[in-house]
């Protein structure tokens, strides 16, 4: 990816824009950028817990990931999607167990995938592409030995911020489409309760 | 930007066979099992783009037994036995061999670019790497791109059609396996001997089934230690992938049935009807209803 024309005149515009509303409310100067940020805290605590990796040991990358996913991901909203038409036929309390559930999962699938430094680093595309109502930012993990590895994670406005709802690996396996698939089975044949059961498995089985 | 092709699925079929030894996990649970029915319970309809899914699933169960008795434990023999650079050397030599093919291909998908890097990567390759044994291309720029005529009969528009879990090969779908078959039948019309012999094609057929068994060993291990139904997620990711593939050669997105880029990805809690459960018995929520076929727009660049 070269220059972009757009990308710059955009920037400058983001940068005239951000000047001129610099008295007004915070509120109004809700650019694109500011989808960057989840994604950039989410990459700044991956690249710290891979540093701290062996002295912080499992539960203690668990432990330092877990409010950075808070902030960084909508949990429910991915839960939802992740269920699918089917989520509102289940119980309430069945549907925040399964929030907890995802939530497990993905704080200890971090907490063992990102687990010791060897020089990687993220880059994060500076062009905030724009899907519908969601933002699209571009990630690359760079690896000393192995080819960069293409993350992409799509983010959907909540409250003032951005939130992630979606991360796709090589810019085409979404995790989310992977994870519908994944647990529609067992949701269809055993329920909530079933999936809650199997969920926390292999949350489990991350932190092994 | 093309999207690069994932590490695992290959491109074409792999002659790679099934995975290790995985917990099964997608039976219910006792408690729950009243309400879930043995094998293909009925009310479950098949997955979108799976209608073989019956057939598919023992395929699959079939893959599995066949690499946990002989495929892995004879890839790992092989690994052991055979020395890294020789190995690398057999995987360069068969890949640099389908060059052609995959020059054909980018031809019919009217790439010129591809096209020349292929054509490129296979002379240098050919002269300099020791008739392929050196991938010397690869350090030149010109790395290996999978290409065969399942890309180029999704460059014209074929849709994958069903998906199908075949025996020892593993994941494709009907428009991917045609093409293999095609790809297969390249060299053995263009070239003749030893392309057409039965005991080439079977010899080269185990060691570059041993051999991708062997480089996918980690991703067939985490398949199993991150999926609660392997099948499935084997299935979508070797879709999405296919898909973005395509997408690739394209230009524009060739949605597959799990393509979350192109859906707008409707929070089911929006819907008028969104109360938990038990208080409204979900009034005609058709069961596939909130994943809109989104339009076609701006795909991935």
């Amino acid at each position: 990816m070269t220059a972009d024309p757009f990308r710059m005149r955009s920037l400058a515009s983001g940068i005239a824009l951000g000047l001129s509303l610099a008295s007004a409310p915070a509120i109004h100067a809700q650019t694109p950028d500011a989808a960057q940020a989840p994604v950039q805290m989410l990459c700044d605590r991956l690249i710290a817990n891979m540093k701290g990796g062996p002295q912080l040991g499992f539960s203690g990358r668990a432990a330092a990931i877990g409010p950075v996913v808070d902030r960084a991901f909508d949990l429910p909203l991915m839960t939802r999607l992740t269920i699918g038409p089917q989520w509102n036929m289940v119980s309430a309390s069945d549907q925040s167990a399964l929030v907890s559930a995802i939530r497990k999962l993905t704080v200890n699938q971090y907490a063992a995938n990102f687990d010791a430094y060897e020089g990687q680093r993220f880059t994060i595309d500076p062009k905030v592409e724009t899907r519908g109502a969601d933002r699209l930012v571009r990630t690359s993990l760079v690896q000393r030995k192995d080819p960069p590895v293409a993350i992409g994670y799509r983010l959907r406005q909540s409250g003032n911020g951005w939130k992630i709802i979606d991360v796709y690996y090589q810019n085409s396996i979404s995790q989310l489409a992977t994870r519908r698939s994944d647990f529609a089975r067992v949701f269809q044949t055993g329920g909530a309760k079933a999936l809650l059961k199997h969920l926390d498995d292999l949350a489990n089985r991350a932190g092994h | 930007m093309a999207a690069p092709a994932p590490q695992a699925p290959a491109s074409q079929p792999a002659p790679t066979a099934e995975p290790a030894p995985a917990a099964s996990t997608d039976t219910p649970s006792p408690d729950t099992a009243a309400a879930a029915a043995p094998e293909q319970p009925r009310h479950v309809r098949h997955a979108p783009g799976d209608p073989l899914e019956g057939f598919n699933r023992v395929m699959f169960s079939f893959n599995t037994s066949l690499d946990k008795a002989i495929v892995r434990p004879a890839a790992m023999g092989y690994k052991t036995i055979v020395p890294s650079p020789a190995r690398s050397g057999l995987r360069n030599a068969l890949a640099n061999l389908n060059e052609p093919i995959v020059f054909l291909n980018d031809v019919l998908q009217l790439k010129p670019g591809n096209a020349f890097r292929t054509f490129s990567r296979f002379l240098i390759n050919s002269v300099f790497g020791l008739a392929g044994l050196f991938d010397v291309a690869n350090h030149e720029g010109l790395p290996h791109r999978k290409n065969g005529f399942g890309n180029t009969l999704g460059r014209y528009g074929v849709k994958p059609g069903p998906y199908l879990y075949l025996p020892v090969l593993g994941p494709s779908s009907l428009r991917d396996a045609v093409g293999g078959v095609g790809d297969g039948a390249v060299l053995p019309n263009a070239v003749g001997e030893p392309f057409d012999r039965t005991d080439y094609r079977i010899g080269t057929a185990v060691v570059s089934g041993l051999d991708a068994r062997i480089q996918y060993d980690s991703e067939i291990k985490t398949l199993y230690d991150t999926s609660l139904d392997p099948y499935a997620a084997l299935r979508s990711v070797y879709q999405q992938s296919r898909a973005a593939d395509i997408a690739a050669i394209t230009g524009k997105t060739d949605a597959s049935p799990d393509d979350t880029m192109e859906d707008d990805l409707k929070d089911p809690a929006a819907s008028p009807d969104a109360t938990p459960a038990e208080a409204a018995p979900a009034a005609g929520a058709a069961p596939d209803a909130t994943l809109p076929e989104a339009a076609p727009s701006a795909g991935p660049k």
